[in-house]
């Protein structure tokens, strides 16, 4: 869809120190598993303690972002809340099923279950901020944030003023020793740092919670416009090119979702042929997740925003471009939900 | 303007039918599908009725033409059912030789087959064939299966926001076609019984040991129940260049959230009745010409309550005729939406009002009785579908006749 | 009956994860719900799990577990009454 919208506020919970950080002066987490885990910040100043004691994680990352996301953007009511994400409240999931087990379905705790619900997170965001219009959760893999985008343009261009847009993903040891069983990750641990010098099959997990205020107009607070977002379902390379080179060709800047997962580097080599503009990759920051894509929006609107591009995040980089007003986003999970996305100086 | 949305295709099974026909048939008999389950290893096997579909997983393979293997959980065999039906009653051989987009509804991917593995999946000493399965858990699953057997390769999507889901996946492919990014889509949901919804409602100590019993004063709950249904969305301008028949117009939706409660609606159904109004407006319809409505109607003590009130302050004392299906299907979850968006083109095509099955009793907090006999002849040209969830997730359709 | 009262109290706080409150802290006849601890129909839940895994009685309607949680109090006179049949 290529409509514009214009970002007035963000948020990012992830394995970097992103929630309280200035992207320029933040430092490098530098990782050495192959499991990213978020640095979570302090909840009671976000959520009432009675609320908070039920929560699970990845409820509290959600809402949290959620909430200091709508507290910088100034915006006083939510208005329609939209998320994506791929796999929901692991935490509760698992917990419920082994519940089930354990107690022989007798006296099961509902909490776990209600919180397993994909859809729980927009309903406490609805409920702490009173926020009664349109809500809507998409859980679709590598499709779930850039869904929740292409809903939200729609809203914005139906009259809404603004959206809060958002993405929440968490990858719990169980998880990630499950999906290790299909060759996710790489079969030894790997620095972050060093993730994109070896290609090897697999790659490193991580997890995270980013939350945007879309705006239909601009005004002073703007960080950046959202000019264009396009999915693509397992795409030819034909499809890909085109689409690339359509959106692509006149960009200062690429992020590439690129992973060091040999399995599916190919697209990331043809993403480097059909653009060979300077390019970053992200994932050494925040992992392979279903919802990665909302923190490299978060990323391209940061560097927008700071008009540099900080040394000390991208090591494996040799030299950035000095100056840039278009950035693309190309990035895609494992090989089936391809995304790009276009992000322009205000 | 943006264009009017035409349902041009539509298919389903449920508890009380393997495609259209046969329920449209059975809610004319009257005839429940509710009863114990077969498939599901669970202590409540004889005490909790459910609405469940009496093929096995190897008569749904045979059913849908596909060979037996692994990865396709049984929330995929019944969507790839109902996607059948409903692509070949809207006529269309090829998906792909008209863009066409696909989104789907779903509350646990296929958890009905993962369950059965999870134990064997998180133990390293375990090994065989049901790694193969790993990717199922996932809502997106059953979703890209579907697609990939079809040969969808557009736009696609899966929406979760319990059980209102599959509504919504109706509201976001509608909305697709009047922004002009397609002219066909194709929208509903799909749900399997599992171990662990049973389980989850159990623990909500909202599920009832008899059949349930809508906007009764003695309900105690509801049943679950399994099922899939997709509709074929069309602009109106492709309707009409390809001659499409025209089964009904989707008028009007709305969605809305209560911000109430996690799991309870408010007891005055505030987002029920912001839901309803609001779609009604967007349909350009009166109070007056809705002529049924099919509510959501699950039979727990909070949503009958709350949704009854809607009625109530909408309608004054001016309630149209209103019956909840459930008692027929069970709750189907993230195929309910869909499942009664048919039923409500269903009823507009025949004329005719479903009764609601098992009310005896007036509920003391309203002054309104759901429709207790099949009402046939009746001219029906609008009616509400109401389709309200978890987390305060209200959504509610018009299904309108279509007249030129 | 003053045993009782007190072990309850320390379990509906790990049940329902009170970090904040000490068994102290809970009158025996304050209202659990609404105003007091200001809990809310998800922990009736929880507290009657609690009666179900901790006590083995089973509390089948919601409208009955209403009554037997108004309190601590209440919750107690219910435990003993259910392990002392009349």
């Amino acid at each position: 869809m290529k409509v514009k919208c214009y970002i007035q506020g963000m948020a990012a919970i992830s394995p970097q120190s992103t929630f309280e950080g200035d992207i320029i002066n933040m430092p490098l987490v530098r990782t050495e598993s192959n499991r990213l885990a978020c640095i979570e910040p302090d909840y009671k100043p976000y959520i009432p303690a009675n609320s908070l004691r039920r929560m699970s994680r990845i409820l509290k990352m959600g809402l949290t972002a959620a909430l200091k996301c709508l507290a910088v953007s100034g915006v006083s009511t939510p208005g329609p809340i939209v998320t994506g994400t791929g796999k929901g409240s692991l935490q509760d999931t698992e917990k419920f099923i082994k519940e089930i087990e354990q107690y022989k379905e007798t006296a099961l705790n509902p909490t776990p279950f209600i919180q397993s619900t994909y859809n729980s997170v927009n309903g406490l965001i609805a409920l702490q901020q009173q926020g009664t219009d349109y809500n809507n959760t998409f859980v679709h893999r590598g499709f779930s944030f850039e869904n929740a985008l292409i809903d939200s343009l729609m809203l914005l261009q139906e009259g809404y003023s603004h959206t809060l847009t958002g993405a929440f993903e968490e990858i719990t040891p169980e998880h990630f020793y499950i999906k290790s069983r299909i060759g996710h990750w790489r079969a030894d641990p790997v620095a972050n740092i060093d993730l994109l010098n070896t290609n090897l099959p697999g790659t490193i997990a991580g997890e995270g919670s980013t939350f945007f205020v879309l705006g239909a107009k601009a005004d002073a607070n703007s960080i950046a416009a959202l000019s264009a977002c396009k999915l693509l379902y397992k795409p030819s390379a034909a499809q890909l090119t085109a689409t690339l080179q359509e959106l692509g060709s006149d960009a200062d800047l690429i992020i590439s979702g690129a992973n060091g997962d040999s399995n599916h580097a190919h697209y990331y080599q043809l993403l480097q042929d059909v653009l060979p503009q300077p390019s970053i990759p992200f994932k050494h920051l925040s992992g392979e997740y279903d919802t990665a894509g909302a923190f490299a929006l978060w990323l391209a609107a940061s560097l927008l925003k700071a008009g540099s591009i900080p040394a000390e995040l991208f090591p494996m980089v040799p030299q950035f471009p000095t100056d840039f007003k278009k950035i693309v986003i190309y990035n895609h999970f494992y090989g089936e939900q391809h995304t790009v996305m276009v992000v322009e100086k205000v | 303007m943006a264009e009017r949305v035409f349902i041009t295709g539509m298919g389903m099974v449920t508890a009380i039918g393997d495609n259209v026909a046969e329920n449209l048939q059975h809610l004319r008999q009257q005839k429940s599908g509710l009863g114990f389950t077969d498939y599901i290893d669970t202590i409540y096997k004889q005490v909790l009725p459910v609405g469940e579909i009496k093929l096995s997983n190897k008569a749904l393979f045979d059913k849908t033409g596909i060979p037996v293997q692994h990865g396709f959980t049984r929330t995929t065999l019944l969507g790839l059912a109902a996607m059948q039906e409903a692509l070949q009653q809207a006529g269309i051989s090829d998906v792909s030789a008209t863009p066409t987009g696909f989104i789907n509804a779903s509350t646990v991917g296929g958890m009905c087959d993962t369950e059965k593995v999870y134990f064997d999946l998180i133990n390293p000493d375990k090994e065989g064939d049901f790694i193969q399965s790993i990717n199922t858990l996932d809502c997106a699953d059953c979703t890209q299966r579907i697609a990939d057997t079809i040969g969808f390769h557009d736009h696609i999507a899966t929406i979760s926001t319990a059980c209102s889901s599959s509504a919504n996946a109706l509201m976001f492919g509608a909305r697709m076609i009047k922004h002009g990014m397609y002219q066909r889509m194709v929208c509903g949901g799909t749900e399997a019984l599992t171990r662990f919804t049973l389980n989850g409602f159990n623990s909500l100590k909202n599920v009832d040991k008899q059949f349930c019993r809508p906007f009764d004063n003695q309900r105690t709950g509801l049943n679950l129940g399994e099922g899939a249904a997709y509709l074929v969305l069309e602009s109106e301008s492709f309707a009409r260049a390809n001659n499409s028949t025209i089964l009904a117009e989707l008028s009007g939706y709305c969605n809305a959230n209560e911000a109430f409660h996690p799991t309870s609606p408010s007891p005055e159904g505030d987002g029920a009745y912001a839901a309803m109004k609001n779609a009604l407006a967007m349909s350009g319809r009166s109070l007056e010409e809705v002529q049924y409505v099919n509510v959501h109607g699950t039979a727990t003590l909070n949503n009958d309550v709350s949704e009854g009130r809607a009625l109530e302050r909408l309608f004054g004392t001016k309630v149209p005729p209103f019956s909840s299906t459930k008692p027929f299907t069970g709750h189907t979850l993230a195929a309910a939406g869909a499942i009664e968006a048919i039923y409500s083109v269903l009823a507009i095509q025949n004329g005719i009002i479903f009764p609601n099955l098992n009310f005896s009793e007036k509920m003391e907090e309203l002054s309104i009785i759901p429709v207790m006999e099949l009402k046939e002849g009746v001219l029906i040209k609008n009616v509400i579908s109401n389709s309200f969830g978890f987390g305060g997730n209200n959504a509610s359709l018009v299904l309108s006749k279509y007249e030129g | 009956m003053e045993e009782l009262k007190k072990k309850l109290k320390e379990q509906i706080i790990e049940a329902l994860n009170l970090q904040d409150t000490k068994p102290e802290d809970i009158d025996d006849n304050a209202p659990l719900f609404g105003e007091g601890l200001g809990l809310d129909s998800i922990d009736s839940l929880e507290l009657m799990v609690l009666l179900e895994r901790q006590y083995g009685i089973k509390v089948e309607d919601p409208r009955e577990g209403r009554k037997i949680l108004q309190s601590v109090q209440s919750m107690a006179e219910f435990i003993q009454s259910k392990q002392q049949p009349a």
